[in-house]
């Protein structure tokens, strides 16, 4: 190892590298630029590698887009494209330092070296903390991958039906069927017009009848299959609820209104003997008549207005036809089309994978840092400066195509 | 030390290619602004297909000159623009390839079988 502390340059016409080697050149090279060259070539075979990994990603999506626009015109509305023109913006700063510093290694510039390595990172560390707040949001939304694809919201923002029931705060107090996907009973505050699609409850409704048969636990405790409604109106504290129906407790239900989840009486709960039981432990059918939507009063802008036609003009009055984006407005409104959470997988895969590229790049740049401020980059060897900085580049590369793939969609 | 020997701008490093500052600035700058000329041409409507050309014709400006100007391929040697250009032609067949095919197979899937789907992709009739 000493010895490659000396310099190795042998060609005659080898105009550096001989009085200031660095010890960090191998000696199994013919010199600093030999071993600078078959780096670059290694870096090179991977971003190439690293492109046909991404393009299978790219291939995913370009097949459900083609197959299915309206997902993607639909669900790209939940995607904030603030968030990602800052994010952008963040990668192409970041892209900006990660060359410069290639600049600053080259020419032996250390505090300037030291100086865009920080940015870059810090840039990284941006991009990824904007990254966890759409996340989150996300996450907290149940605006996710597959089968987790259960939004609270639809991608105008507007309170949907939800068949997990797990929406944060207390939008929903509906009953799913989750076999057949589709609710049973429940109520649901505010706007749900734009359900209309959806088959079953249509925004909010009285339940008019309830049926109940158990299932495993519940089947064998209930003893039969059906429930007969309850005598008496349930106690308010169902606790105590058997005290009150003599030793017996028989099994019934009750529709009951439960000012915690559904104020407006809508709520379709069932009680039997002394506890309350859900979806998950009973098999509840119940049908619902909506509750008609309140008719707003004679103003309906649609209508055709009454033009008055003097003899010899045109009778076409003229018709408000919606625009495009009105239309696009209505559609992002309602809930999301048939196998949305496709997009979601697919987003998820590309900003996931592209995110953990972004992860590798801090930890390279790490590196990169701690060496610098040691001193050992020169003008001799900066190989892993601008080998870090082409993989940085490719990273930006990539959400350079994704932010219009996901954020922009028209 | 050695940048003694070269000016802040002497393209001719000896090892590789040093980028001067006005390259990195501008290739920085026309990447923010074609960022901002991205956003604002989905705000307007051109029709769905040609709003998806336009976003994809600036990704590409933006990552060519990512490519030739940041990662020094415009100053690099031919073989690297070969290797890059070869990714990009087989990532590119790839996604084409797949798009051309992925039709072939819908007469044959029923997502739902309660609603299989319309001709022209409804199941083909079993041979008599």
């Amino acid at each position: 190892m000493s010895t490659s502390h000396e310099h190795h340059g042998h060609g005659p016409d080898d105009g550096h590298g001989h009085g200031h080697g660095s010890p960090f050149i191998q000696h199994h090279y013919d010199d600093a630029k030999h071993q600078f060259d078959s780096g670059k070539l290694g870096v090179w075979f991977f971003l190439v590698q690293e492109i046909l990994f991404f393009s299978a990603l790219f291939v995913a999506y370009v097949l459900y887009r083609h197959h299915r626009p309206e997902i993607f015109a639909y669900a790209h509305h939940y995607l904030d494209t603030q968030m990602g023109a800052i994010n952008t913006a963040v990668l192409i700063i970041s892209s900006l330092t990660a060359a410069w510093s290639v600049r600053c290694a080259q020419l032996g510039q250390r505090k300037g070296l030291i100086l865009t390595l920080s940015i870059t990172i810090l840039c990284a560390f941006g991009f990824l903390g904007v990254k966890y707040v759409e996340y989150s949001h996300k996450i907290h939304e149940h605006i996710l991958f597959g089968s987790k694809f259960d939004p609270c919201i639809a991608s105008a923002g507007n309170p949907l039906l939800n068949k997990g029931n797990e929406c944060p705060g207390t939008k929903s107090s509906v009953i799913w069927d989750k076999t057949a996907a589709k609710p049973l009973a429940g109520c649901m505050e505010g706007d749900l017009d734009h359900d209309a699609r959806k088959p079953g409850i249509q925004g909010q409704c009285k339940v008019a009848e309830v049926k109940v048969s158990g299932t495993g636990e519940a089947k064998k405790e209930l003893g039969r299959r059906d429930l007969p409604p309850c005598q008496e109106p349930a106690a308010s504290e169902h606790g105590d609820h058997g005290g009150h129906h003599g030793p017996a407790n028989p099994p019934c239900f009750q529709i009951v209104t439960n000012p915690h989840v559904c104020p407006k009486g809508a709520a379709a709960m069932v009680l039997y003997g002394d506890h309350e039981v859900r979806g998950s432990e009973i098999e509840i059918a119940a049908s619902c008549e909506p509750v008609p939507a309140v008719t707003p009063p004679t103003t309906d802008p649609f209508a055709e207005p009454v033009v008055a036609v003097t003899p010899g003009e045109a009778a076409i009055a003229p018709r408000h036809v919606p625009t495009k984006h009105e239309l696009d407005l209505e559609f992002s409104k309602g809930p999301p089309p048939e196998h949305t959470n496709m997009f979601f997988s697919i987003y998820f895969a590309m900003t996931g994978l592209h995110g953990i590229h972004v992860v590798a790049g801090i930890l390279v740049y790490i590196w990169l840092l701690i060496r610098a401020i040691k001193g050992h980059f020169t003008p001799q060897y900066f190989g892993p400066v601008d080998y870090a900085a082409l993989y940085w580049h490719l990273v930006d590369l990539i959400w350079i195509f994704l932010f219009p793939l996901l954020y922009l969609i028209h | 030390v050695a940048n003694t020997h070269h000016s802040p701008d002497d393209h001719d490093h000896g090892i590789a290619h040093v980028a001067p500052v006005k390259v990195l600035l501008g290739t920085w700058g026309a990447l923010m602004v074609l960022t901002v000329v991205t956003v604002l041409a989905t705000k307007v409507d051109f029709g769905s297909s040609i709003n998806l050309a336009i976003a994809m014709a600036i990704a590409v400006i933006k990552a060519t000159l990512v490519i030739l100007f940041f990662m020094h391929l415009a100053y690099d040697k031919l073989f690297h623009s070969v290797m890059v250009g070869g990714g990009l032609l087989a990532a590119g067949l790839f996604i084409a390839i797949s798009l051309m095919d992925s039709g072939q197979y819908q007469q044959n899937l029923i997502w739902n079988p309660a609603a299989p789907p319309a001709a022209p992709y409804g199941p083909r009739p079993l041979p008599q």
